[in-house]
């Protein structure tokens, strides 16, 4: 990281305690992450690690129990594994109750609508129904609307893991690509090691009971791209037999 | 002038689809008024006592043309729509006290459902006691009649609202009275409908009780009007009231039906014949 970056996210000494007494779990231990401006990291770890309870602390959505994340006041917009469009909803009606929650002018949400659904390459699509779509469609719907808050900071957990292959490949491409339009700082959770190599530009490994960050890898890989680049199956493995080393750490600690 | 062949077919589809609606019903009643007339027939009870399709129908035009009948329908839909208009009020009202209030909930939560199980006719005594035989006491009843089913419907929706919306919208920046306008209450909607559904039902059916036993002085409404016909032994005119009352309660239950079905169409929530 070159000096003088400014950083969008700082989390420090963050540990989070689930129930009480001797059912208490420790779902994050003392983890410390920064995240640079315009940066994309990829929390990667099986599940149990913590990395969806990280994001939902920087979400502000829970609380940590110890420690503290700062954002600079930044905006912070979130995606989940569900698109959770509002079905009462159409594909406008969800984009404009995010402009009006962000505080949007309402002459503007026409335009700003119409300008974020080209940009998720579904224009036109307007008056249609949540359950219309297909799954690819709706999570490019809830990117629209996450991006419609005007957000600096996107939180991702695992939105991409419904869907199939095919529509993930081209999901990669778009989400890249507005990344990088956008200038973006992107967390992006997910227990994919492809995904993390085609993805992000760190990747912080996690490990289970108790979460910790376990490792930070950079891939240093030329973008936009590409799922089949041999070079990324490459770092995928070299990131799958980490998992694996961590998982196994954790599993001894406990029986021990 | 002959309508060009397309529109043609289609006015005769339109057709087709009206007639498969229609038929079933149409045959149903068919079957009703058919075994009516044969026990008619047969003389199953004596004629002024149990009379014919004919009769009835006969009396219910003499009652369409009796201005005394139109006056009583208007007192009983007038209480009907009072009665249920504040019912809906209070209901929506303590459902969303009880969703927001976990003390209240736990305080008065489970005597509400009681108070649906409860037949709302046990009410009348006490109503009528503390209020005489007045409207008061038939809007007393019918309200208490419907609150239930309409806050149950309501806390119910807002207890099924699923999380993981309330968290996007969390995200999304929705809080407090934002989160309730345009997540909470929408996402509650197609079972805050069913709750006035039945909400409508109960009060209906207490209201009609009421009119029986609350018979209000040179005030004619239908329970007034077939307590009449009863002390006369007039049964044809009895049962063409009823009929009205019957016809009146599937109205408003169809009108009801169709704008929940509508909420539900909307977002995907539509039956699925397999």
């Amino acid at each position: 990281m070159s000096a003088g970056t400014e950083m969008a996210i700082r989390a420090r000494g963050v540990t989070k305690l689930f129930g009480r007494g001797t059912d208490q779990v420790v779902a994050l231990d003392g983890v410390d992450l920064e995240v640079a401006e315009g940066e994309f990291v990829c929390l990667l770890g099986r599940s149990g690690c913590g990395k969806s309870t990280l994001l939902s602390m920087i979400a502000g959505l829970t609380r940590p129990s110890e420690g503290e994340i700062d954002m600079g006041g930044r905006r912070v917009g979130m995606m989940f594994q569900d698109s959770n469009l509002f079905p009462w909803l159409t594909v406008e009606g969800n984009i404009h109750l995010a402009l009006r929650l962000s505080g949007a002018p309402k002459d503007q949400w026409a335009d700003r609508t119409a300008e974020l659904l080209d940009m998720v390459h579904l224009p036109g699509m307007q008056l249609r129904r949540p359950h219309e779509l297909s799954g690819g469609m709706r999570q490019r719907v809830a990117l629209a609307r996450s991006l419609a808050q005007d957000c600096q900071i996107l939180l991702m957990d695992e939105p991409f893991a419904a869907l199939d292959a095919i529509t993930r490949d081209a999901l990669h491409d778009q989400i890249e690509r507005v990344w990088a339009e956008r200038r973006l700082t992107i967390v992006f959770v997910t227990h994919n090691v492809r995904e993390a190599a085609r993805l992000g530009d760190r990747v912080v490994v996690m490990q289970p009971s108790p979460g910790r960050i376990a490792e930070e890898v950079r891939v240093t890989l030329a973008r936009p791209r590409k799922m089949d680049d041999p070079l990324i199956a490459t770092r995928a493995a070299a990131l799958h037999d980490k998992l694996d080393k961590y998982h196994v750490i954790a599993e001894q600690g406990r029986t021990s | 002038m002959s309508a060009p062949a397309g529109q043609r077919t289609a006015f005769a589809a339109r057709l087709g689809r009206l007639w498969a609606r229609t038929w079933p019903p149409l045959l149903g009643v068919a079957i009703l008024l058919g075994a009516w007339q044969l026990l008619y027939l047969v003389e199953f009870r004596p004629p002024w006592v149990f009379p014919s399709p004919g009769e009835v129908a006969t009396s219910l035009v003499e009652l369409a043309r009796d201005p005394v009948s139109w006056s009583a329908l208007g007192t009983t839909l007038t209480r009907g729509v009072v009665g249920f208009g504040l019912a809906l009020l209070l209901g929506t009202a303590l459902g969303i006290a009880l969703s927001a209030s976990r003390v209240l909930r736990s305080a008065i939560g489970s005597l509400l459902t009681g108070l649906q199980t409860m037949p709302s006719i046990a009410w009348f005594p006490f109503a009528i006691l503390l209020f005489g035989l007045t409207e008061q006491a038939i809007l007393f009843v019918v309200i208490l009649g419907a609150v239930p089913s309409i806050a149950n419907g309501l806390i119910s929706g807002i207890d099924d609202v699923p999380p993981a919306l309330v968290r996007t919208a969390h995200t999304l920046g929705a809080r407090g009275f934002s989160m309730y306008r345009y997540v909470v209450v929408p996402a509650a909607l197609p079972t805050y409908v069913a709750g006035l559904k039945q909400g409508w039902a109960f009060a209906w059916r207490s209201l009609m009780a009421g009119e029986l036993l609350v018979v209000i002085a040179a005030r004619p409404s239908l329970g007034v009007q077939m307590t009449f016909f009863r002390e006369f032994a007039d049964t044809a005119p009895l049962l063409a009231t009823m009929i009205v009352i019957l016809v009146i309660g599937m109205v408003v239950d169809g009108v009801l039906s169709r704008v929940s079905n509508r909420v539900r169409l909307r977002r995907g929530l539509g039956a699925v014949r397999l």
